[in-house]
């Protein structure tokens, strides 16, 4: 067994670190809270001040998915509790898992037992957890100590009957309890959720958490793949990879790459992801990240599903799948295996395909495109009536199945044309219906028919002559 | 079969009252009762019943006891005879079955094998959580899909609760599933449950199917685990391919064994089942009996042999024939029928207990009197004024006389069953049905007039006319001319085997026998003489001319074959009903057995309500005459009213005429009272409208009945003073 | 997915060795009690050459998936592998696991059809808890609610990860092979299957944000799934695992699985020449190919005396033509049964005299119709078949008392409406499928026939008591025979109680059975057909 030697290798070192690292929140949010206007300070000032005076507080931290917000209240959390070590007490409930009142007072009582070394009763009921816990804050506040209540997925508290937020809330009403409720959510509109009477007793204070900005985004980029100098890894190899590093960030065609990833996800959780992704490329014989890296990570990164789903289609799914389409541009709003059926028999008549095959192996193509979600089922209703009759939607567009076709290999040629013809008459059909030009609206359609039935083709420019004709 | 063989067996009571029409169901059985009852009160039995009601009077002479002595006499000739017919059926349907299921069992077993070689998980390997790499096909679940020829499942119930004994007497882990166990609202969970429960022998909360595996391992992997789902029609889909797919994951790790129970047709699971769940299976198909073969080896065990003294009559017989084919092919209704026949006959006939000793003793038994409660006058009386023996007229009524004509009578029958089977051996190959063949055989009249010329004849037309072939009921000799027409075209060497049959079939009777013998030899002689020109010319393309003199002779001794069956079913095949004293024996009353087995509870109900005087004998209105009269029921007016409406009645109008109807002789009076005494109007007015509040009482109560017994639909919410009737059926 | 068991077999009959002696003290007595080692794979790892040799035309997807993973004790993000059914998701990376020889705790969402089984079976392993009659077949905790599971889940890997530290110190972790690294990884597959256990309203966000939520480096999370991510359509958003892609198998990587070990390579390769392409435009999966391939091979090597030859040109193309008009059926077939040889026989035997028979109504029937039905139910179905397919409208001008010939008349009227129309009806029909019909309905159209039925029968004059044998009956229990065609799945019913009124019926017959038990019947039933 040679892992031993692995072991010393310096490159897999490194890369164990950077992925500790990337997967490490503290350390990534570190560099963005030194500054003061950042959230980290005005969130510790808040809950500083809260704890010193000695008075109920509430916030909400609101930002999308990955903008940090938890790691931030972490940070803060942690720093607080080193500042005021006995004086505070942190009650961490998440929405996904106690969104039901009941339980979640159950795991109240159960973490402040844990705190403050009392035993827990499994079998006490909601009422009891209730009181328990009020009394609770009554003797933290009593005895000034703060309870820092942090909500997850704080929306989750916000559906049903709010019966856990208002008990909390209006505990905290009372001069005597000495308690934070920090709600973190991912939803803007929360405090809409709110119903009037906790609504009326919660502080809006809101701290917005936005996409860094492109400097911030370079500098933590820099702080988290930059080797440590102070390391056990071979001098050297750190500064040569760290040189590298600098290259590769200061390239304009990274900064472009960087820039089209943040483009459509700029939270810094997704740049974490697709840093993971770049760093998990690293070639462990070289051992210096390249570009390369982050090129094949923003490949992988950008799928398009419907496209592969495509490609995963064999020859006959894709023969269903345009029999489906040009059903839609023959404006038939409602179909089902049948009327597919019918249509994939009628290009059979006309153009005589090699692939005709019997209907129950259609079925199980059919079946199969449902799996792949590529159709879905129109509506949820007959559920006791056989998977033929049911309606379904085509779940891609014109364009999509326009590509996967030209994408496929080997795919029959006159597949194409079949939905070509579909793809210039639509967008026609649907310019005409703008205009309201039902005449021409009708000629197109049986224009399209005229072509379904594999009459010889006149070119499409004549008919988009005739469509601006129309138009004037 | 189980109701009827033993009546203590609920699964197939299940079956049958679980169909999803329960109120009409309840209904019938209701109507079924009470058609009995009315039964007692019209027609000949009814004598039976007037009589019963006179013991009471003069019940101080030792009639009586003697009666009801008696009666305790034929109810234990009833359980007698019943049960041996019971055991008899079951032994039948039982070697019906066992040839599939050896077959089946292989089939497990091989299969068994070909999984194993698939690869055996040790117990660490079968109970981890990750399935066990191997190539695709090693996820197929071999499936046996058992066809029960038949629509109607109740059949088919005993018997794979049969193959499932049969499976685990060979050593194998069974557990059987029925369709309520794959019901949409349990979910997978529910059959999983069921299934642990029968495996493990206990309920579990979460029914996980890891269980199953390690409770496999612990039973070190030496025995099949096979999983029967009887009727796949009535499962739901989406939990049965669950169920397939979860199996299949485990295939490996559990060699699980599936076997569907097919009612209809094999693409039935192409429309239950999903293709991805299709496609895990690995089917096999086999065949179970048709229910006509069943119930031919049923007819030929309890009718045809000599199985119990207990026959039945002609028309009993072809009502209970169209009733299989017609109404429902269950055996297990058929076997309700005859069971139904048996008891109304011992229940009727008083000297049916001599059926008791009729099986037990052998030829030439004397039967004393003393021993039957009866005493011999009443008994010689009845005996003798039976119309059969009337017929024949009988001089001395003596004991030995009557012993004698016992004997005689079981001459004959054997005589008659030894032909019928001859027909039917003859007929096999063609399908001939032995129900048919019965049928025919035991037609008294059929028997009387039977010239073979005008059968011919009415047969050859029968022939060109197609839908007679479709037909229930079946022309005069149809099938036994058939079975004797086979016999024409027969090759020698299939004369030979048959002869060889009928010898067997006819030891009892000597005259037959020795005809056949004759035949026979007479056969053997041909042989030689074809055998020897085949020794002369051995080439092939001759053979066919050797062929056609072959055929030529074969078919003269086959014409003497058909002779000899002709002149069989014309001397020897007497019916039952020609034999003086048959009555003791045998079953006639088909009305009463209708009565009972199809209820017809529909027309019954609105016949009834019609012409009620036939039930309650009132005297007040006066019957035939269809005037409504206020002191007819409510119920029947008011369905005699609304007999004149369409099939939506206006509320109103039907209220307003019941009311009429009800109330008019009472107006009649008030009318001559009126005019002169008008002060008393204050009284008359109360009297009045608390009559119309009784009116209203009574024409709701009667339109609930009328609801209740499912003719009329009450009024819905879009129209609400219309009430539709539900009418059909009459 | 269908090509290691050559490797696999040597695999394990030297496991035997090792397994049996190890098998034989677990009697079910003494109860196997699991240590470290069940977590890992507890086979001897497989070297990087063999897991890339044994996966064809996934070397990438291995790669990635290596990648990923990382290399020993590096934490990983959430991963997501799909890809069509049959593609190799999960036998790559249990294989991947195998070569790592790390430990996992693997659970199929199939096999655990509900949230309380998949936490349960999950915590069981990481509380090396194997069920047995011991204790009932009992789970180690009882686990229902996503906060039990995350507490549990949390104690159970913090013991699983101190107990691999512990022992990842000590060297004879390696000779024992122990799986190594001190991480843990979490396995779901089938993950599609929870789309559908409670609307994916709560467990599906849960298992997503698992890793937030757990808050443990040393947790690493794969899920497998059957569908691409976009169809994880959540209400909240989540930060979506790393997609890892298994497309379908190319034709060449299909021709490589399938000859992997073949014992004659040379006729098994003229064999997929033949066959493979026309079937791949069909479908790609290997499971479905595989079913078709493995009795299509039989039919072709049959003219073969010996299978070790090795075929030239012309023996080819005599195959080929042999197996010809076995591939178009084959290629038409997606379900076949088969049937024991044995029983085989006795059918050919039984058509023979089917063939040879030239006799008699009834009989023929049972054979037409390969199932018996009582006549009563042949004519219900028949009413129901028409009543599901005529519009209700029709139902007075077909069945009125001047007959067919009339209705007729009518039905060619109706024919004659412009063309168009009859499009949209046809339309209709072919959307609609059967139309529903009340139970008066149907009896009145049951009646209507039978009673047709029953006079030209009496035109024969059979004898009165097979007809009120018959007659009387066909109606009387009707509804007892209408049961039984909703248990076979002949007619569909909605609502409750016929009583009500308020069920509908509709047939689900396909239309050449109801010829079929027309057929049988001796019933003209084109005639009442509309449209046909």
């Amino acid at each position: 067994m040679g892992r031993e030697k692995e072991k010393q290798n310096p490159s897999e070192k490194a890369l164990n670190l950077l992925r500790t690292r990337l997967s490490n929140p503290n350390f990534i949010f570190k560099p963005l809270s030194d500054s003061p206007d950042s959230n980290y300070s005005k969130l510790k000032f808040i809950i500083s001040s809260s704890v010193t005076e000695a008075c109920n507080n509430s916030i909400l931290l609101l930002g999308p998915r990955g903008s940090g917000k938890v790691a931030v209240l972490e940070l803060v959390l942690g720093d607080l509790l080193q500042q005021y070590p006995e004086v505070i007490s942190v009650i961490r409930l998440n929405g996904l898992l106690h969104s039901d009142d009941n339980c979640a007072l159950k795991e109240i009582a159960q973490q402040l037992c844990v705190e403050h070394q009392l035993l827990f009763s499994k079998v006490a009921s909601f009422d009891d957890n209730s009181q328990f816990m009020i009394a609770m804050l009554r003797e933290c506040g009593l005895a000034h100590k703060t309870i820092i209540f942090v909500l997850n997925e704080f929306d989750y508290f916000a559906q049903g009957k709010q019966r856990l937020l208002y008990s909390l809330l209006d505990a905290m009403q009372s001069v005597t309890s000495q308690a934070v409720v920090i709600g973190v959510s991912c939803r803007l509109d929360v405090d809409q959720l709110l119903e009037k009477r906790v609504r009326s007793r919660f502080s809006h204070r809101k701290l917005l958490f936005l996409p860094p900005s492109k400097e911030d985004t370079e500098r933590f980029m820099e702080h988290i793949l930059s080797l440590p100098v102070d390391s056990s890894l071979p001098h050297n190899y750190t500064v040569e990879f760290n040189a590298r590093l600098k290259k590769i960030l200061s390239d304009e065609r990274f900064k472009e790459l960087i820039n089209t990833y943040l483009s459509f996800n700029s939270t810094i959780g997704h740049l974490v992801r697709f840093l993971f992704q770049a760093v998990s490329y690293l070639d462990l014989d070289v051992g210096f990240l390249s570009l390369e890296n982050f090129k094949t990570a923003l490949s992988s990164m950008q799928r398009q599903p419907k496209l592969e789903c495509i490609r995963d289609c064999s020859i006959l799914e894709l023969y269903l799948l345009v029999c489906m389409k040009r059903l839609e541009v023959k404006e038939q709003n409602s179909y089902n295996f049948n009327s597919v059926m019918t249509e994939y028999k009628s290009i059979h008549d006309s153009f005589q395909t090699s692939d005709y095959y019997a209907r129950n192996v259609c079925l199980r193509a059919f079946e199969h495109l449902l799996q792949h979600q590529l159709i879905s089922f129109a509506d949820n209703r007959g559920h006791n009536q056989s998977v033929e009759f049911r309606p379904v939607k085509l779940l891609i567009s014109l364009a999509e199945l326009h590509q996967g076709l030209k994408s496929y290999r080997l795919c029959p040629m006159f597949y194409l044309d079949l939905i070509k013809i579909g793809f210039w008459i639509l967008p026609l059909v649907q310019a005409c219906k703008l205009h309201k030009i039902p005449a021409f609206d009708s000629f197109l359609v049986c224009y399209v028919n005229y072509y379904c039935c594999g009459a010889s083709f006149l070119p499409l420019k004549m008919v988009k002559v005739a469509f601006s004709r129309q138009l004037s | 079969m189980a109701s009827s063989l033993d009546d203590a067996s609920p699964p197939s009571i299940d079956a049958v009252t679980e169909n999803n029409l329960q109120p009409f169901f309840v209904l019938q059985k209701g109507s079924l009762r009470k058609s009995e009852r009315k039964s007692s009160g019209t027609g000949k039995t009814r004598r039976r019943i007037d009589l019963s009601p006179a013991l009471p009077k003069n019940s101080e002479n030792p009639e009586d006891e003697k009666e009801d002595e008696n009666m305790n006499l034929r109810m234990e000739a009833f359980e007698f005879v019943w049960s041996k017919i019971k055991s008899t059926i079951k032994d039948v349907l039982r070697d019906i079955n066992t040839s599939v299921f050896s077959e089946i069992q292989s089939w497990v077993h091989q299969t068994f094998d070909t999984i194993r070689s698939l690869g055996t998980p040790d117990f660490l390997e079968a109970t981890q959580s990750f399935p066990v790499i191997t190539d695709a096909n090693s996820r197929k679940l071999f499936t046996g899909l058992v066809l029960t020829k038949n629509m109607e499942f109740v059949d088919d119930l005993m018997t794979f609760d049969a193959l499932g004994k049969h499976l685990k007497s060979q050593g194998c882990h069974v557990a059987n599933l029925s369709s309520l166990d794959f019901i949409a609202k349990n979910g997978i969970g529910g059959c999983l449950r069921s299934l642990l429960r029968q495996f493990l022998k206990s309920t579990l909360d979460p029914a996980d199917i890891s269980i199953l595996a390690s409770w496999y391992g612990e039973e070190n992997y030496k025995n099949p685990v096979v999983v029967i789902v009887d009727d796949i029609e009535r499962c739901c889909g989406s939990v049965l391919s669950d169920f397939i797919l979860m199996l299949s994951e485990w295939v490996v790790k559990i060699p699980v064994i599936l076997i569907m129970g097919v009612a209809t047709t094999l693409d039935t699971q192409r429309n239950i089942l999903p293709s991805n769940a299709l496609q895990r299976l690995c089917p096999f198909e086999f065949t179970l009996g048709t229910p006509a073969e069943r119930m031919d080896a049923v007819v030929e065990a309890v009718l045809v042999k000599p199985c119990s003294g207990f026959s039945i009559g002609h028309k009993v017989a072809v009502f209970m024939r169209n009733y299989f084919v017609s109404q429902d092919g269950t055996l297990t209704s058929f076997i309700r029928a005859l069971k139904i026949a048996c008891t109304q006959h011992f229940f009727v006939e008083p000297l049916s207990f001599i059926l008791h000793e009729f099986v037990l003793e052998e030829e030439n038994w004397v039967l004393e009197i003393g021993r039957y409660g009866l005493s011999p006058e009443v008994m010689w009386k009845h005996v003798f004024n039976l119309p059969s023996c009337q017929r024949v007229k009988m001089t001395k009524q003596t004991n030995e006389s009557l012993a004698h004509a016992f004997s005689e009578l079981k001459r004959l029958q054997n005589q008659w069953r030894a032909v019928v089977l001859c027909l039917y051996v003859t007929g096999k190959g063609e399908k001939v049905r032995l129900l048919d063949l019965f049928c025919e055989a035991i037609d008294p009249e059929s028997y009387n007039k039977r010239e073979f010329a005008t059968c011919t004849k009415l047969e050859k037309d029968s022939i060109l006319s197609p839908s007679s072939r479709q037909r229930p009921s079946l022309a005069k000799g149809r099938v036994i001319f058939e079975a004797i027409h086979l016999v024409r075209d027969l090759s020698t060497g299939q004369l030979g085997k048959l002869l060889k049959i009928w010898k067997n079939l006819t030891v009892g009777i000597p005259e037959i026998n020795d005809k056949v013998k004759e035949l026979q030899s007479l056969l053997k002689i041909e042989d030689g003489k074809s055998s020897k020109k085949d020794l002369i010319i051995t080439p092939k393309r001759h053979a066919s001319r050797i062929q056609l003199d072959n055929e030529k002779d074969s078919k003269s001794l086959s014409d003497k074959a058909a002779n000899l069956l002709e002149c069989m079913v014309r001397d020897y095949m007497q019916p039952i009903e020609c034999i003086p004293f048959h009555e003791i024996f045998c079953f006639k009353n088909v009305d009463k057995l209708q009565l009972a087995l199809i209820g017809d509870p529909r027309r019954r109900i609105q016949v009834d309500l019609l012409e009620f005087q036939k039930l309650l004998h009132c005297s007040c209105c006066i019957s035939g005459s269809n005037a409504l009269l206020p002191s007819m029921h409510d119920t029947s007016i008011m369905y005699k009213l609304a007999q004149e409406h369409g099939d939506l009645i206006n509320l109103h109008d039907w209220y307003q005429s019941f009311k009429s109807v009800v109330l008019r002789p009472s107006s009649s009076k008030r009318k001559s009272r009126q005019s002169p005494l008008p002060k008393k109007r204050k009284d008359i007015n109360e009297t009045e409208n608390q009559s119309e509040a009784s009116t209203q009482a009574r024409f709701c109560r009667a339109v609930t009945e009328l609801q209740i017994t499912g003719l009329l639909r009450m009024p819905t919410k879009r129209r609400p003073d219309f009430a539709q009737r539900v009418a059909f059926g009459l | 997915m269908a090509k290691e068991e050559g490797l696999q077999v040597t695999r394990r009959t030297t496991r035997y060795s090792a397994s049996n002696n190890a098998v034989e003290p677990t009697k079910p007595t003494e109860f196997y009690k699991p240590t470290l080692n069940d977590l890992g794979f507890r086979q001897q790892p497989l070297g990087f050459e063999d897991l890339l040799s044994c996966f064809p035309g996934r070397s990438t997807q291995v790669l990635e998936l290596l990648r990923l993973l990382g290399p020993l004790n590096s934490p990983m993000f959430p991963v997501l592998v799909y890809g069509g059914p049959s593609t190799g998701k999960t036998s790559v990376t249990l294989q991947v696991f195998r070569h790592l020889n790390r430990p996992f705790v693997y659970s199929s969402c199939v096999t655990c059809y509900n949230p309380r089984i998949l936490f349960e079976s999950i915590l069981n392993q990481l509380w090396f808890h194997r069920k047995n009659s011991g204790h009932s077949y009992s789970s180690v905790k009882r686990c229902e609610r996503p906060s039990d599971f995350v507490n549990y889940l949390r104690e159970a890997s913090e013991s699983v990860i101190d107990n691999l530290k512990g022992n990842s110190g000590k060297l004879s972790s390696k000779l024992s092979g122990q799986p190594n690294g001190t991480m843990v990884y979490l396995v779901f597959d089938n993950l599609e299957r929870v789309r559908d256990w409670d609307k994916s309203s709560t467990i599906l966000p849960f298992l997503f944000n698992l890793c937030d939520i757990l808050k443990m480096p040393e947790v690493g999370l794969i899920f497998i799934s059957s569908t691409s991510p976009d169809t994880y359509y959540l209400n909240i958003g989540y930060l979506e695992p790393i997609p890892l892609y298994f497309p379908d198998y190319t034709e060449d990587d299909l021709r490589q699985i399938f000859m992997a070990n073949q014992v004659n390579r040379k006729l098994y390769t003229s064999f997929l020449d033949v066959v493979l392409r026309p079937f791949c435009r069909v479908t790609r999966r290997i499971d479905e190919l595989s079913a078709a391939f493995s009795s299509l091979f039989k039919k072709y090597s049959e003219p073969l005396s010996d299978m070790e030859v090795a075929p030239n040109e012309d023996m080819k193309r005599r195959l080929f033509t042999h197996l010809r008009p076995h591939i178009t059926t084959a290629l038409n077939e997606t379900f076949q049964v088969r049937s024991q040889p044995l029983l085989k026989a006795e059918t050919n035997q039984e058509t023979k005299k089917k063939n040879s028979s030239r006799m008699s109504g009834i009989r023929e029937d049972f054979d037409k119709m390969d199932f018996h039905m009582s006549t009563s139910a042949k004519y219900l179905l028949i009413s129901a078949f028409l009543a599901s397919r005529n519009p209700a409208t029709l139902d007075a001008s077909l069945f009125d008392s001047t007959g067919v010939s009339d209705s007729r008349k009518r039905k060619r009227k109706a024919s004659e409406k412009s063309m168009e129309q009859k499009k949209m009806a046809e339309q209709e029909l072919l959307m609609k499928g059967p139309g529903t019909f009340p139970l008066e309905r149907l009896l009145a159209i049951f009646q209507c026939i039978t009673s047709l039925a029953e006079d030209s029968l009496d035109e024969e004059g059979s004898d009165e008591l097979t007809i009120e044998g018959g007659s009387g009956g066909l109606m009387s229990d009707v509804l007892l025979q209408l049961s039984s065609l909703c248990n076979a799945n002949f007619i569909i019913k909605g609502g409750s109680c016929p009583l009500e009124g308020s069920t509908r019926y509709r047939t689900a017959v396909s239309e050449d059975l109801a010829l079929k038990v027309a057929r049988s019947l001796k019933f003209p039933l084109s005639k009442y057909l509309y449209r046909r």
